[in-house]
């Protein structure tokens, strides 16, 4: 076997998670020889330069220009001398006054936790056999591998097949309530754990599309995903119509119980954890789960006692900055992606020859439809067209952000592909998964649209004609303003 | 909790919010933290690039500090099809020794487990990890922990010897043996894939086999619910 030529198993995803094991392990158990020594195509220099750059004045420029649907054009032309510094500050600005890309956060946060809820559902009857402690990769077995790679899983803290289920309902739960935006921060920590805990538990089990979801739940823990299309959202701005124009922000804070409720729960289990020693994993996830708990008591003691003060605005303020930071982190990760899968194709002969995608749809593991991968492999100059166009979407994506247009043309292609992919290599989850990465950089307005649309559906199916008037409001008339900003 | 969310967008903002409406020693920690933060994300994109990156001069240089910084929890692996799809269909097969309830010992023709998982996904629309992914990658598990000689690198190759047998043994179980499993031989079967009609390169498609040393089944390599023909035995 280890005389083939270097090939790559399909979707060959979270791997060993073995650092330095022994040398040439780790990263891609059977992807034998990548292009290792090779340092001519350095696939990511162009995209190491732009995520590298400078936070505020990339992201103004990013979000001015993409997400949001309009050319940056508003900008104001002031004196060459004094432009630079007025266009930094006004970066800082922005990202310290606003979260930008609401709805493409809020999209990339229902896109996730709705493939992992799905995931979840459609395995229920595997579970066990999947995570559960008496599986084939059994509890013990799982405890050795991971006192060696310091992976995170809550599983590891009992044996007992009722801890394994509360951990799974724990999964699903949060799953659901993140997807409606229920006390978003919160469920997004709570799948973070969830999608962290079943993944590392059993990482033989996963692939390509487990991948994206366990950096995707990751990194939403530090956005504020809620900002539409949430329950939360739909609550303040009740709160909001309910006390007119003049409302405070504080005095919701003084209704809420459920939040400080969750806050304490979580906070004993935290307490128990830490003190336990059962917090462990990577080093810094203590710290973020404190830090969260923390926040939320901040946040929470700010609005009631100064809704209008300094401390809630500074925290106001540091929040958008690691939303901000956030949400560039998870686009660059998309560009990576896809620069990782393009430039490493170019290097395999069979994606030059342009036969490249004849050969997954005939493996046995991805074929669940014989007939149809036949059919779409009968013309070699159609494989060989869809082969070299899959290569040129892949690279070319992460340039395409310089131009609107272009990169909503490469978007589609890339969704449609993975609908293909779902379908054709029977692999429909991490499609899914891909699919909700893709979205982050849908634009603004196609984004209300759909929300738009979709809130109508539901309207016309599930009310009658109440006033559900608050939260429709919300999308419309006062999102102008919202535009520019992401 | 959770009631910065209760905000709501831009209606819900204090007017002059921003770095621009907080007091000074609220900006200059606006400003730490936003330095602090930029810095963090741009240290963690390039350490996530690097990870994925071919191997060059600064992962040579820096390698363990972008494994500290990665591993475990930000590993990934994108070479999706890459840099050539896998053009052969490796099959699982084993055979076990079967003590029968007559207390006589019979060998089982090849079992292809990997074919039952491809029944399984033909014409399913949602294939189960357990059938896409559980032998599938619990194989290349095994075959990438053990050397050349079939010999066991460490722990790893050690858990993926169980992993591999736990499994056989889950599967074996649908299978009426007529007994218990005593040992176990495994085999790979690779055929690589059949040129394509159009193409005029010519692939032998013949399968290669490659042969394992039988294996023992004792007692930590079933799964529960795997009775291994015992109670049937029994009865």
């Amino acid at each position: 076997m280890s005389g083939r030529p270097p090939v790559s198993g399909p979707l060959d995803e979270q791997p060993g998670r073995r650092p330095a094991e022994q040398p040439g392990e780790g990263s891609g158990e059977r992807s034998s020889g990548p292009p290792g020594e090779r340092s001519g195509e350095r696939s990511g220099e162009p995209l190491g330069a732009r995520s590298g750059g400078p936070l505020g004045e990339r992201f103004g420029e990013r979000a001015g220009e993409r997400p949001d649907g309009r050319p940056p054009g508003a900008r104001t032309e002031s004196k060459p001398l004094f432009a630079v510094e007025r266009r930094a500050g006004r970066a800082v600005q922005r990202v310290t006054a606003t979260a930008l890309g609401p709805y493409q956060s809020a999209v990339v946060r229902i896109g996730f936790a709705g493939t992992w809820l799905l995931f979840l559902l459609w395995e229920l009857p595997n579970r066990r056999e999947l995570y559960g402690p008496d599986g084939p990769w059994s509890w013990d077995m799982a405890q050795q591998l991971i006192a060696r790679n310091g992976a995170f899983t809550g599983l590891m803290w009992s044996d007992s097949t009722v801890w394994f289920e509360i951990v799974f309902a724990v999964a699903m739960l949060s799953s659901a309530l993140l997807l409606v935006g229920w006390r978003t921060r919160t469920m997004s920590v709570l799948f973070m754990f969830g999608v962290l805990s079943l993944q590392n538990r059993s990482i033989f089990m996963g692939d390509g599309g487990d991948n994206v979801i366990h950096l995707m739940a990751i990194y939403l823990v530090l956005t504020r995903c809620g900002q539409v299309w949430s329950l939360d959202a739909r609550r303040a701005a009740r709160t909001a119509a309910r006390r007119g124009a003049g409302h405070e922000p504080g005095a919701q804070g003084a209704r809420d119980r459920v939040g400080p409720l969750l806050w304490g729960c979580l906070g004993v289990f935290l307490i128990i954890g830490t003190v336990t020693d059962r917090v462990q994993g990577a080093p810094w996830l203590p710290v973020l789960f404190w830090g969260v708990w923390i926040a939320q008591a901040l946040w929470w003691a700010a609005n009631l006692y100064a809704p209008n003060g300094q401390p809630r605005a500074l925290l106001n303020v540091l929040a958008n900055l690691v939303h901000n930071a956030a949400l560039v982190v998870i686009m660059a990760e998309v560009c990576l992606v896809y620069a990782t899968a393009g430039w490493y194709k170019i290097q395999g002969s069979r994606w030059q020859d342009g036969t490249a995608l004849y050969y997954p749809l005939k493996l046995h593991y991805f074929a669940p439809w014989p007939e149809l991968s036949g059919l779409l492999t009968s013309s070699g100059v159609i494989v060989m067209l869809l082969t070299y166009g899959t290569v040129a979407v892949q690279v070319a994506f992460p340039f395409a952000l310089l131009n609107r247009r272009l990169k909503n043309v490469l978007l589609v292609a890339m969704m449609l592909e993975h609908a293909g992919i779902a379908v054709l290599l029977g692999l429909p989850f991490f499609s899914l998964a891909m699919i909700a990465a893709d979205a982050v950089f849908l634009p603004t307005g196609f984004l209300r649209r759909l929300g738009g649309e979709a809130a109508g559906l539901w309207h016309r199916l599930f009310t009658q004609d109440r006033k559900r008037l608050p939260e429709q409001r919300r999308d419309s008339p006062e999102q102008p303003a919202r535009t520019l900003v992401g | 909790m959770d009631s910065y969310d209760d905000r709501g967008g831009p209606a819900g903002q204090p007017p002059g919010a921003g770095i621009a409406g907080l007091s000074l020693p609220g900006q200059l920690t606006a400003v730490v933290v936003l330095v602090m933060v930029g810095l963090l994300a741009c240290t963690h994109l390039a350490m996530v690039f690097l990870h994925v990156a071919p191997s060059n001069t600064i992962t040579k240089q820096h390698g363990k500090a972008v494994d500290a910084w990665v591993y475990p929890e930000f590993e990934q692996n994108w070479k999706l099809f890459a840099p050539n799809p896998l053009q052969q269909n490796v099959a699982v097969q084993v055979r076990a020794e079967v003590a029968k309830d007559d207390g006589s010992r019979t060998t089982t023709g090849w079992i292809d487990l990997s074919a039952e998982d491809g029944a399984a996904i033909r014409g399913n629309p949602l294939p189960s990890h357990v059938e896409q992914n559980e032998l599938r990658r619990g194989w290349d598990f095994f075959v990438g922990s053990h050397d050349d000689k079939n010999r066991p690198n460490g722990l790893r190759g050690q858990l993926s010897e169980r992993y591999v047998r736990r499994i056989v043994m889950l599967r074996l179980e649908n299978h009426d043996l007529g007994g218990s499993v005593e040992r176990m031989q495994i085999r790979s079967a690779a055929s690589s894939v059949a040129a394509p009609e159009w193409s005029t390169e010519k692939i032998d498609t013949r399968p290669v086999y490659r042969l394992y040393p039988w294996w023992t089944v004792n007692a930590t390599d079933l799964p529960r619910g795997v009775r291994n023909g015992r109670t049937e035995a029994g009865r």
